[in-house]
């Protein structure tokens, strides 16, 4: 018992950085019809541009300016290529992003090279306890920041003037358009904001239980397209939900490995793919994405 | 089942009619359709009219099995319509010409047209791909009767053009050409003469009669032009806000009270226009192409 | 249904005398010209060209097998997808477990049947058909751009499935692939030992004919597809699922067959990769490798064979030559010496071919190439005016929605 809430919580802490990851995703996917094929690479950009800077200016500096740049390089993704290719077709999108991955994680690769960044969280590694139930303190706290996050994303996308415009172009963009709605400032301010998710996720996700930034950061990136997708790429609510989904999944599996191990050894790795599929071949949409309203 | 007045000559013997009944479309929260009946009879060209947003369109997908009714039934036949998907509704003879133009623009106009023999031809993969001799000799045969109906709506002369480099009037052409490469019994043609020239439409016009009279099928017509319906159709299905407000010949539907006050509210005009009177039938019959042999 | 459904008589247009619309217009003899000076080159290079040139060769052919393949779904169909790679794997691998030796390499303990090569590489080719088999389901149902991630899902669990297989696969360390032959023909250094003209062929000339053939046959079988009525369909559920349907075409079940096509062409590749390299590991079938053959498409161009042909020629050969010229190709330097690797000088330049290619050519190297012949022809010919030919044109930009929440009003 003491192990399943462990892991359980373990799960939740998780979920909750993937959902920011996810949560990124799928706002540039409403507001610019993009499938971003470059944030695993934006997040690693993110987590190496925080372990370089929080050494000449602190870490809680380093950490913004981090963030920061995250979110620029995003904007600037958005500015000179995206912005240029408005109603082109969802897979000349898609691929025009895996362009830009190719480059951004063939360059941070080269300049990480062998070694292990470390990200000298405040924090450290300690960990947190109620009783025998454990979570490290930098996963209790990326959960509370990633909560406020989610739940500030929540509101200004209900409620602020971005997030009804947004909205507005997602349904119908021409009409938005008519209505006076600026459809490359909504896509610009969706890159911003989900490049600054996917920094803050990586500012997390690069702390304990994790050694720090290497390589390897961007495949557990990856891990967080599943959560969209099985949330429904158009929902923002299901990026939370498939975050959470995928992030406890895939603590469950790993918490389990020895009582799984004929499902071969890190198999918690591959299991954010195996509840994607298996979600997928039930709704093709998605958990909460707009169903086809057409039959072919 | 009689054919009713003004139906082909010589309708298809084994063409039955099309009954739509209590047909209702949701959307989430929003009712596109309520309860909308009505009889296509054999051989007949049947307009569905009515102001923008009225459910035409969403009419049209319901028909050719692109949307799902929530309620009610669509048969022609034995067939239900609204159990089917639409290759299968295309597989018997249902065929569509799409008001926003669905051609691909990269392919030429003789591959598009070859689209709509796709039910009457098998060469599968392999087949094609090993380019075994019953596939070539298919390819072949069906070319020849897509050059006919192409030289039938004057684009035999461009069969080999990519599509996107035509002009609009012809890229219409070609949309009902292809629906005509599939040997209809029943054609659903969504706004043919949208964006035409009133000679264009009138040429239009023209071709839509004599597919009528030369094949004796069911023709479907959405469309707004108001001359063209009025001259063209055998009776009048009349939407508006997703209900059926009226159902006859042209005549009584003119003069139904409830179309004229939807009409107004529209802003449309329900009267004949002038491009229409040119294209009434019978202007002239010399110059129908390419039907008579 | 039967092909005599055409009823002549009952057409509006009877007796006009047309040439049969299959037949494409009239070409130019230039074009069969080059095409048989081409394959004279080709077949006649062993007699000229070193080792080094030959086994690159039979890399690249492999290559625009795999890339054909991916184009088929990706360029003609529109369906995004990242599982190349994973196919690659199940053809190289079931070749070496169906062709290779039972035995032990070190710590593992290697299962394998030992049948003739020949049948290890149709055992290829099938086995990664029924990988995309299964998989089509979800690949039928799934709108372009929900597969693009979806396959991501193959590549990680394929490769996880992969590693943990040890006794078929040899996991992480992998296990060496049996040599090729051919009813008793070996495609090694020897046995027989040949010499043509005075120039031994050894197992670069000996492979580099098996590629030619296999890419020659490859890209036939491709081309047909496309000018027919599998491939019309195709092309045109790309450009529009519902027009294709409405067409009576049946979406799913040519989704779900050309994911199998194209994961037969992976497969083949995959086999062709393990002659290629010698060995394989569960390792060298990556999400990059996927990520590659995708470059390869793109700066080839969506949709078209040749350009398939052309990027795989491009994106293979480009690292490849890289690092043998590392000391006169500028910024790239050999190992130790600073510099960019060959390698990461490669992906640089993809990156920004795909960037550039999306942005300014979308119809990649085919269509700059025909717009070159186009200039020596009509110049001012007809050209199509799409913004990429991996999807729609411009008439078809409106097409009655995929996304129906405009369509659904009149």
């Amino acid at each position: 018992m003491t192990q399943f809430l462990s892991l359980l919580l373990n799960g939740i802490s998780l979920g909750a950085i993937y959902a920011l990851i996810a949560l990124g995703f799928v706002i540039i996917f409403k507001a610019s019809e993009v499938v971003s094929f470059t944030h695993g690479s934006l997040l690693l950009l993110g987590a190496y541009s925080i372990a370089r800077l929080s050494e000449p200016l602190g870490f809680f500096l380093g950490a913004v300016v981090g963030v920061a740049i995250t979110a620029l390089a995003a904007l600037a993704i958005e500015r000179l290529i995206i912005n240029r290719l408005r109603g082109a077709p969802v897979i000349s999108l898609a691929i025009v992003t895996i362009g830009v991955d190719i480059i951004l994680l063939t360059e941070l690769i080269r300049r990480i090279g062998s070694d292990i960044l470390n990200v000298p969280h405040p924090w450290g590694g300690g960990s947190f306890r109620i009783g025998d139930v454990g979570i490290s303190q930098n996963r209790l706290i990326a959960t509370i920041v990633a909560g406020v996050l989610i739940a500030l994303f929540f509101a200004a996308f209900k409620y602020s003037s971005w997030g009804v415009s947004m909205r507005a172009s997602a349904e119908d963009g021409e009409t938005a358009a008519l209505m006076g709605i600026r459809l490359g400032r909504v896509s610009a301010l969706a890159w911003v904001v989900a490049g600054a998710l996917a920094g803050v996720a990586a500012l997390f996700l690069v702390g304990s239980p994790t050694p720090g930034v290497s390589p390897t950061v961007y495949t557990v990136a990856l891990r967080a397209f599943p959560a969209a997708i099985l949330g429904g790429l158009d929902s923002t609510g299901g990026a939370l939900v498939g975050g959470l989904l995928i992030g406890m999944a895939e603590s469950f599996a790993a918490g389990y490995q020895d009582q799984l191990l004929f499902l071969g050894r890190g198999f918690g790795d591959v299991v954010p793919y195996i509840v994607m599929i298996a979600v997928l071949l039930v709704r093709p949409s998605g958990l909460f994405g707009t169903k086809e309203l057409t039959r072919v | 089942m009689t054919a009713a007045p003004g139906a082909a000559e010589r309708t298809r013997p084994d063409l039955p009619p099309v009954e739509v009944e209590h047909v209702s479309v949701r959307f989430g929260a929003i009712t596109a359709l309520s309860d909308v009946s009505f009889t296509v009879e054999p051989g007949t060209i049947h307009a569905i009219i009515g102001p923008n947003g009225a459910g035409k369109s969403t009419m049209f997908n319901v028909l050719s099995g692109v949307y799902k009714a929530a309620e009610g039934q669509v048969r022609f036949g034995d067939a239900r319509l609204d159990q089917m998907r639409p290759f299968q509704i295309a597989g018997i003879g249902v065929a569509r010409a799409f008001q926003n133009i669905a051609l691909s623009g990269t392919q030429s106009v003789a591959e598009n047209l070859m689209l709509g023999r796709h039910h009457l031809t098998k060469a599968g993969f392999i087949a094609a791909g090993l380019r075994l001799p019953r596939a070539t000799r298919e390819g072949k045969r069906h070319g020849e009767r897509v050059a006919e109906i192409a030289e039938f709506l004057e684009l035999g002369d461009k069969l080999h053009t990519p599509v996107g480099v035509l002009s609009y009037g012809d890229q219409k052409r070609v949309e009902v050409a292809r629906a005509l490469c599939t040997e209809p019994r029943l054609l659903l043609l969504d706004e043919p003469v949208a964006g035409m020239n009133a000679e264009e439409t009138s040429r239009m016009a023209e071709a839509i009669l004599e597919i009528r009279s030369a094949l004796g099928i069911s023709v479907v017509l959405v469309e707004h032009d108001m001359g063209m319906v009025m001259s063209l159709a055998d009776r009048v299905t009349v939407l508006d806000f997703g209900r059926r407000i009226a159902d006859g010949t042209p005549a009584e539907v003119q003069a139904d009270p409830e179309v004229i006050r939807a009409y107004l509210g529209s802003g449309d005009d329900i009267s004949p226009s002038e491009t229409a009177d040119a294209a009434a039938p019978g202007d002239h019959p010399s110059e129908t192409p390419g039907m008579h042999s | 249904m039967s092909e005599t459904t055409a009823p002549p008589a009952q057409g509006p247009a009877r007796n006009v005398d047309r040439p049969a619309v299959a037949a494409a217009p009239r070409r130019s003899w230039l074009r069969p010209l080059l095409l048989v000076v081409a394959l004279v080159v080709m077949l006649a290079l062993p007699l000229y060209v070193e080792e080094f040139w030959l086994r690159t060769g039979f890399a690249v052919f492999g290559a625009i097998v795999g890339a054909i393949g991916l184009n088929l779904l990706v360029g003609t169909t529109g369906q995004l997808s990242l599982a190349h790679a994973f196919f690659l794997a199940v053809g190289a691998i079931s070749y070496v477990f169906v062709s290779g030796e039972s035995g032990g390499i070190g710590l593992a303990d290697l299962s394998g049947l030992g049948w003739p090569p020949l049948i290890g590489m149709i055992a290829g080719v099938l086995l990664a058909g029924l990988a995309g088999l299964i998989f089509s389901p979800i690949a039928a149902r799934l709108r372009g751009i929900y597969l693009g991630v979806a396959s991501l899902g193959l590549v990680f669990i394929g490769q996880h499935v992969l590693n943990s297989w040890t006794s078929v696969t040899g996991g992480f360390n992998g296990r060496s692939a049996p040599e090729f032959s051919l009813f008793g023909f070996t495609f090694g250094n020897t046995d027989p030992d040949l010499f043509v003209l005075g120039v031994p062929f050894r197992e670069a000339e000996r492979l580099w004919y098996l590629g030619l053939v296999l890419a020659l046959a490859a890209y036939l079988f491709a081309r047909n597809l496309l000018r027919s009525r599998p491939g019309r369909a195709l092309q045109t559920l790309r450009d529009s699922e519902v027009a294709a349907s409405v067409m009576g075409v049946n979406v799913q079940g040519y989704k779900a067959r050309v994911f199998l096509v194209s994961s037969m062409y992976a497969g083949l590749a995959g086999v062709m990769y393990a002659l290629s390299i010698g060995s394989v590991a569960p390792e060298s079938f990556g999400l990059e490798v996927s990520i590659l053959y995708l470059a390869m498409i793109v700066l080839g161009g969506l949709g078209s064979v040749g350009g398939a042909a052309l990027g795989a020629l491009f994106v293979t050969a480009l690292p490849l030559i890289f690092q043998r010229y590392a000391d006169v190709v500028p910024l790239v330097g050999g190992p130790g010496e600073g510099g960019l690797a060959a390698g990461e000088a490669a992906r640089y330049l993809f990156g920004l071919a795909i960037i550039l290619v999306v942005l300014f050519q979308p119809s990649g190297l085919a269509g700059l190439a025909a717009r070159f012949r186009r200039k020596g022809r009509d110049p001012g010919g007809v050209r199509p005016t799409g913004h990429s030919s991996a999807a729609t044109s411009s008439s078809t930009s409106n097409v009655p929605s995929d996304r129906p929440a405009q369509g659904s009003t009149t």
